[in-house]
């Protein structure tokens, strides 16, 4: 049973190595992570291209297994996906065939809550997203930051414990990309009681972005993706509207200077 | 009026085609084995007066789509098998794979001898050609699924059946159509061949159940009218268009969610 001192997730000594199919090559993608999430915590990965924060994700998400170590969920083994926690695709999978509100109401459907409830809760969902009056739109007649709403409201209708994210807002312009982490924040309850927050793990490229939203960064090296550093952002909350805070500054400093050097490797290698 | 010269240069060039072609024909005094614009003509007010055309294609697209549709419920089921199973695609494969490298006609002997001549033999060699078309891309439909999405539906609380059937299946639609197009493709190129090659022992004097192999059969050998043949060959042509263009409409329809 999760106890008030259970963490969220915990890993230990997360290994993952992938045999190629065709070749029977080895890559090593993450080796010997470990790191905890306290409910309500917002945690953000960062780190250069291939060090593995993707495949970290789908770990915790139940997608693949790890190769060594264990992730706990609520202090469970996890094994496979589960409701309880959301994920939030890179690219929004969103399910072209389905209307914003059939995408929005798949979760609700999937877990077999009744249709007069669901049509509820995708209105609610479909409303707090700003999506309200697109609702018969099919994903191709939605703008990218219309497509980020959609997939988020439909995580939201879910009511999951813990929102996986993966990288939520790279495919969107500059200008959206900054609406839509004030939005994220206030979703998530920047300004409210800490009690009230769920999990979220944020895997993204923007530093600036992680010490915006996060609790903690993680900072992971690549080849084979490893903790540098886990990070503290102690900025304080609600921080809409403060972007340009001299300590965040500071801190977007310093993780970029872990970074740095393996970042401009991964230019010049292949991925 | 000014015509666009797309729709000008056809119109005066078509009729002046025709204009020659029928002139040519006479002029040789070779309308008794070749054909010419007015003889169609005449043959069509003919055999539409008659009702002979009509129920010739009402006939042969009878069995077309009673084939095409034993072949999509026996090739779907199939192809999504195999396409999620991979040993079952594996062993299946080469059989799959011969079969289909023998052509539908090759098999008119066969499905003679044991479907006899009423028809059914003809609605075995279209069931045949578009049975594979259906298995081909269901498998390829089922393979181009984005695994992302199966992972999406997961993550949301699916059920594997509640995948299959809220996100396989959806995902396959659009290749799964492709298919249709050309199994009803395939499945109206060989009636023609099919009836043609079982049509003469059928029908000597006229029955109801022919199709348009069979019209033309017996009006080759027993009216031996010339005219009449290109008429068929232009109604072949004809529905096989109104065919796709149907199939196309249908597949917009199916699949709303493509731009």
């Amino acid at each position: 049973m999760a106890t008030l001192t259970t963490p969220k997730i915990e890993a230990r000594s997360v290994s993952k190595i992938y045999v190629s199919a065709r070749t029977g090559d080895k890559v090593e993608a993450l080796r010997g992570v470990s790191f905890s999430m306290k409910p309500g915590e917002f945690v953000s990965i960062v780190g250069p291209s291939g060090c593995g924060k993707s495949t970290l994700l789908s770990l915790i998400a139940g997608f693949a297994t790890p190769s060594a170590g264990e992730v706990l969920f609520d202090g469970k083994p996890i094994d496979g996906p589960d409701p309880a926690r959301g994920v939030m695709f890179q690219d929004y999978a969103l399910f072209p065939w389905r209307t914003v509100r059939g995408n929005v109401e798949f979760g609700p459907m999937a877990r077999g809550v009744d249709k007069t409830r669901r049509a509820a809760i995708v209105a609610r969902n479909i409303e707090m997203v700003g999506l309200a009056g697109f609702e018969d739109r099919y994903p191709h007649e939605l703008s990218g930051g219309m497509r980020q709403r959609c997939a988020l409201a439909r995580l939201l209708a879910n009511e999951p414990d813990m929102w996986l994210m993966d990288e939520p807002l790279a495919a969107v312009d500059l200008q959206t990309r900054v609406i839509l982490q004030d939005e994220l924040l206030r979703l998530w309850g920047d300004a409210g009681d800490p009690a009230q927050r769920r999990a979220v793990l944020f895997v993204t490229h923007g530093i600036d972005e992680a010490v915006y939203l996060s609790d903690r960064v993680i900072v992971l090296g690549r080849r084979p993706g490893q903790v540098k550093e886990i990070v503290d952002i102690d900025l304080p909350r609600p921080r809409i509207g403060a972007r340009t805070a001299p300590r965040a500054a500071a801190l977007i400093d310093h993780i970029w200077n872990l970074i740095r050097a393996e970042a401009a490797q991964a230019i010049v290698e292949e991925p | 009026m000014t015509l666009p010269l797309r729709i000008k240069a056809p119109l005066i060039f078509f009729p002046a085609l025709l204009l020659s072609w029928e002139c040519a024909v006479w002029l040789a005094g070779a309308a008794k084995i070749m054909p010419y614009p007015s003889g169609v003509a005449l043959a069509a007010i003919r055999d539409i007066a008659d009702g002979t055309l009509i129920d010739a294609i009402a006939g042969s697209l009878r069995r077309v789509i009673t084939g095409f549709a034993v072949a999509a419920l026996l090739g779907v089921p199939l192809g999504l098998l195999m396409g999620l199973v991979e040993p079952v695609r594996r062993a299946l494969d080469p059989i799959v794979d011969s079969l289909r490298a023998i052509a539908p006609i090759a098999w008119i002997p066969l499905a003679l001898l044991w479907l006899g001549i009423r028809g059914n033999a003809a609605l075995f060699i279209v069931a045949y050609a578009a049975f594979f078309p259906f298995v081909l891309n269901t498998i390829q439909a089922v393979r181009l699924i984005d695994r992302k999405l199966v992972d999406a539906a997961r993550a949301l609380g699916a059920s594997p059946l509640l995948v299959l059937r809220a996100v396989v299946v959806p995902g396959a639609v659009p290749t799964v159509m492709t298919g249709a197009r050309i199994a009803m493709a395939f499945a109206w190129g060989s009636i023609i061949a099919a009836e043609m090659a079982i049509g003469i022992k059928v029908n000597p004097g006229g029955a109801a159940t022919v199709g348009l192999g069979q019209l033309m059969v017996s009006t080759l050998y027993v009216k031996r009218d010339i005219n009449g043949l290109v008429l068929y060959m232009l109604s072949i042509g004809l529905v096989s268009l109104a065919i796709d263009h149907g199939v196309r409409a249908f597949q917009r329809k199916a699949t709303p969610w493509q731009r």
